[in-house]
């Protein structure tokens, strides 16, 4: 696994009263060719012509950004594709795209980066904002309805950089409301700053909720345009350990202590029995909360030195299916489910220790639910963490 | 009472004893007599050891859930039967 990690994520509030927005982003890991792509489309209009519009935009930007085409006339193509609105008489959408490739050990980011007509996006390093110093490209495509001037840089990412980008909708919030001429890009700049010195290592998630948030805000909280905020960030990845089912010989325990005990990052001890070797190794109390379970989860329990210690089928099962599912956390019940997917949400990187002896008692034919086989239920969850939520898993037995 | 004069009670909090009845057990403040609570006191165990030793062919006797009062461990709990040993625990 790399030891850097490029963390992407966008937050978004669609126009007041619309179930759909105009504004797209699209990301994509293609880990192979050492690449991400991350596209901000924004279509005309709001809806679902928006949408259509921004959808198309994004994807045909996003299939081009993976081909060896040049992104400037990736750009020239999308334009030349996009249907004409029957009103308005043209055919139009911003897009910002940022085509990240680095190398083996991820020490030399590179982003290529292309905007058209989205407002500025903003580089840091630390809290600190860095100007653009790119080329500006006129395209002059035949049959433009106006000038199209496309932004475009290229430049190298390092540990602590971010990169934010917006639609239009955050720097015109408050417009004519609490602000004359709406938040701007200055006062965006100022109030990621601002947020960034408070708390320099700020989540993409959580910054770019943060900016969503104050923009609804500044709108009154009806939105009057589809908000939208993504940020990427270059940083050490979190990590997590989740250590489920005993070693298939009991020699091996004390190599799961050790592996344990080296492991840089949360832990998580899923299992009743695994648990309780993990406490013998360590000669630490496991404490079971009664505080924290309910109908098909049982309790957690505590122990020193591990971030999480749950019951192991049943739990493991219910993570897999909801984030699966992608449940929200915030709707889940308080029970050691919500607690175990929020530390997996929170981390880049997880690795699965999985021990091989099979519980007899989970083969009882009269036991009322299904308890399934653990390396399938790993499987689904690796498979739900890597294609749903991005993460880099692994896994070893023991 | 002092908590060190409580009767320890161990609720077994392990899959195959939570699934199969384990987990009403854990409502010990609903069903059980309120006179009791005061004088046991009670802790989930993630796993008594006690499922290995479950076999059909010896009856219902060691069949999961499994609670352990005071050192002793019981099978085949239930509410009712909880609250019948606790009772009798005190005698």
């Amino acid at each position: 696994m790399n030891d850097i990690f490029i963390d992407v994520d966008c937050s978004q509030v669609y126009k007041h009263g619309q179930k759909i927005g105009g504004d797209v982003f699209l990301l994509s890991r293609n880990p192979e060719r050492n690449q991400i792509v991350a596209i901000l489309s924004d279509g005309l209009g709001s809806g679902v012509k928006a949408n259509v519009l921004a959808s198309l935009t994004a994807h045909m930007a996003h299939n081009l950004s993976f081909s060896p085409m040049d992104l400037t006339h990736s750009a020239k193509i999308i334009m030349d594709t996009l249907p004409v609105c029957k009103e308005r008489k043209i055919s139009y959408s911003t897009f910002s795209i940022a085509d990240i490739r680095y190398d083996n050990t991820a020490e030399r980011i590179v982003v290529n980066f292309l905007e058209y007509d989205n407002p500025p996006a903003l580089y840091y390093k630390g809290s600190k904002n860095i100007p653009w110093t790119g080329e500006t490209i006129d395209l002059q495509r035949k049959g433009a309805f106006k000038k199209e001037l496309l932004h475009r840089q290229t430049f190298n990412l390092e540990i602590g950089d971010r990169l934010l980008m917006f639609s239009d909708g955050v720097t015109q919030s408050g417009l004519g409301l609490s602000m004359p001429l709406g938040w701007r890009i200055g006062g965006v700049n100022k109030f990621i700053e601002r947020t960034l010195e408070s708390n320099p290592e700020i989540s993409s998630k959580d910054l770019t909720k943060a900016v969503v948030n104050k923009a609804l805000g500044l709108d009154g909280l009806a939105s009057r345009d589809d908000i939208t905020c993504a940020c990427l960030y270059v940083r050490r990845p979190r990590r997590t350990l989740i250590v489920t089912g005993p070693p298939f010989s009991k020699e091996s325990d004390h190599i799961l202590g050790e592996k344990i005990k080296a492991f840089n990052g949360k832990k998580i001890v899923s299992g009743g029995t695994t648990a309780l070797i993990v406490s013998r190794l360590f000669e630490k109390k496991l404490k079971v909360d009664l505080l924290c379970w309910s109908s098909d989860v049982p309790p957690a329990s505590k122990m020193e030195g591990i971030d999480l210690v749950t019951e192991g089928m049943l739990t493991l099962s219910k993570v897999a299916t909801h984030l699966e599912a992608k449940t929200p956390v915030y709707d889940l019940p308080n029970d050691p489910v919500k607690k175990f997917i929020a530390i997996l949400e929170d981390s880049d990187q997880v690795h699965f220790i999985v021990g091989t002896k099979i519980n007899e008692a989970h083969q009882d034919p009269n036991i009322p639910v299904e308890i399934g086989i653990r390396r399938t239920i790993i499987g689904r969850l690796r498979k739900a963490l890597e294609d749903n939520y991005l993460k880099e898993t692994s896994q070893e037995y023991l | 009472m002092k908590k060190k004069d409580k009767i320890l009670v161990k609720i077994c909090v392990g899959t195959s004893c939570f699934v199969q009845g384990g987990a009403d057990l854990l409502l010990y403040n609903d069903f059980l007599n309120p006179e009791l609570l005061d004088k046991f006191e009670f802790e989930g165990c993630s796993c008594l050891d006690a499922c290995k030793r479950v076999d059909n062919a010896t009856g219902d006797e060691t069949r999961a859930p499994f609670v352990m009062v005071n050192g002793k461990l019981h099978g085949n709990m239930n509410p009712e039967k909880l609250n019948k040993l606790l009772t009798d625990e005190l005698k």
